[in-house]
């Protein structure tokens, strides 16, 4: 299950844990990324904090994580190619893998219907 | 999300059509970029990107006195400039801060000033205000289009297109010739530091000039380049941008552009800039390279021994040397050596060292050909 925030980001749900990442729609409005950093290995967040910063060529801009838990892993591929996020925003770009805290955070986000359309009235 | 008022340039359509992602920049709607900034940078330096640099004022100075009016306003000597060159020169208000900064170009009947897009206004109010009786200012920004040619295979491709009458000019000369029965001025300049070509063409030709340039015709392929890559190959090769490294309360000896200002002729705030040259200034234009790895960006604290020494004027990712680099203004006495600083970014420490810039050695033709 993959579900979406208004700021951008995806969390792919597996059981207790999520990966995280910010979206296609994201990366490509973003540009060329060229530096990443996140949290870093137990690590708590609570949903909408910081999760860390991309900066692209063109501006820096805040990860804000979409689900409450703990950083259990770190995507350190990305911290040193930056592009990975734009070859492969969805999969091979994911930033960090979080234990969920709080289940009902999901109720918050949206499916991949609602932020289709969601992007779609954005980009009016 | 693109504003509807936004000034369009004569290639507005092309960058539709080459889809690039379009912003907007200082009231222009302009390509930031098409591919990618990075791939635009490096394609510039390794073959032939091509720029829209349309947004540019182009203010033409005539009439008897227009000489003599423009050396009281500017520090560079132009009376030392013969026809058919152009000069980097800069516009300096009454207390030596800089209003705009300009190439003049030379021609026998009047002065070509191409001035920055934002300043445009600011800078013909200036002139109009002060021009003597006799001395006309001609704003030809509105139906001018520019385009810039830039990288190491642009002269091939000015070569298939214009011959050799133009392709074999000299760094910062500039020769007029006909395009569809049109005026064309070309010029052997740029913002990139790479050899290349700067092309300004009345509005009606403009989309047939950008249609010649790239229809290949000499095996080169060129690649349309947004304000992005423009912005990093500028950085790279050290030029200042104005809003960054120059503005009305930063001297241009504070800009480290020395080589500009002319002690030897009369001009604007001389005095003031005198004063400031003897007593040296109190902060230098320097490069830095990012030793831990972050992008810099304007406005950043630099500090030495946790003292602020000074502050980040443009940063940028580096594609063609994979590194962070930036210009920073710092504190004279920290400019004077090579050293290891830290830049505040977000709260954290990140180490950088002083250097010099150009970033890279530049393609950009030096040389005076013998004979022409």
């Amino acid at each position: 299950m993959i579900k979406y925030s208004k700021s951008h980001e995806w969390a792919k749900i597996d059981g207790d844990t999520a990966e995280i990442g910010i979206t296609d729609y994201a990366q490509s409005q973003l540009g060329d990324i060229v530096f990443v950093e996140t949290s870093v290995l137990g690590d708590t967040v609570n949903q909408g904090d910081t999760l860390g910063t991309i900066e692209s060529t063109k501006a820096a801009s805040e990860i804000f994580s979409p689900l409450s838990g703990e950083v259990i892993a770190v995507n350190d591929q990305v911290e040193t190619s930056p592009q990975l996020i734009n070859e492969s925003a969805m999969d091979k770009g994911w930033l960090v893998k979080i234990k969920i805290s709080n289940p009902n955070d999901l109720d918050n986000l949206m499916d991949q219907d609602q932020y289709k359309k969601f992007v779609e009235s954005e980009a009016h | 999300m693109i504003n509807m008022e936004l000034k369009k340039t004569p290639f507005y359509q092309k960058h539709l059509e080459n889809k690039a992602k379009i912003v907007n920049f200082g009231g222009w709607a302009l390509p930031v970029e098409y591919q990618g900034s990075l791939a635009e940078a490096r394609i510039t330096r390794g073959g032939c990107g091509l720029f829209d640099a349309s947004h540019m004022g182009e203010i033409v100075v005539k009439g008897e006195g227009a000489l003599d009016f423009l050396q009281s306003l500017t520090p560079n000597d132009i009376s030392a400039v013969s026809f058919g060159h152009q000069q980097y020169n800069l516009f300096l208000n009454e207390t030596g801060g800089v209003i705009d900064d300009l190439m003049v170009y030379v021609r026998k009947e009047d002065f070509y000033c191409v001035v920055n897009a934002v300043n445009k206004d600011k800078v013909l109010n200036w002139l109009v205000r002060r021009k003597p009786e006799g001395v006309d200012v001609i704003d030809e920004s509105s139906f001018t289009g520019l385009l810039c040619l830039q990288g190491p295979q642009s002269e091939k491709v000015i070569d298939s297109v214009f011959g050799e009458r133009i392709s074999s000019l000299s760094y910062m000369r500039f020769k007029e010739t006909d395009f569809l029965n049109q005026k064309i001025l070309i010029s052997r300049s740029g913002y990139t530091g790479e050899d290349g070509f700067e092309l300004y063409c009345q509005s009606e030709v403009s989309s047939k000039l950008w249609d010649a340039l790239t229809a290949n015709n000499c095996d080169v392929l060129v690649t349309p380049c947004g304000l992005g890559a423009r912005d990093i190959l500028r950085i790279e090769a050290g030029y200042p941008l104005y809003g960054h490294e120059l503005d009305e309360h930063i001297s241009p000896l504070e800009a480290s552009l020395d080589w500009v200002i002319k002690f030897n002729k009369d001009f604007i705030a001389k005095d003031i800039l005198f004063d400031i040259k003897m007593k040296t200034a109190n902060q230098k234009r320097v490069g830095f390279v990012m030793i831990d790895k972050s992008v810099p960006r304007q406005g950043y604290l630099i500090y030495c021994h946790g003292k602020v020494v000074g502050k980040v004027s443009s940063g940028t990712f580096s594609p063609n040397l994979s590194k962070f680099i930036g210009m920073a203004f710092i504190d004279r006495e920290f400019s004077l050596v090579s050293g290891v600083v830290d830049i505040e970014i977000r709260g954290k420490f990140y180490k950088a060292e002083v250097t010099k810039y150009p970033f890279l050695s530049l393609g950009r033709k030096k040389t005076i050909k013998s004979g022409k």
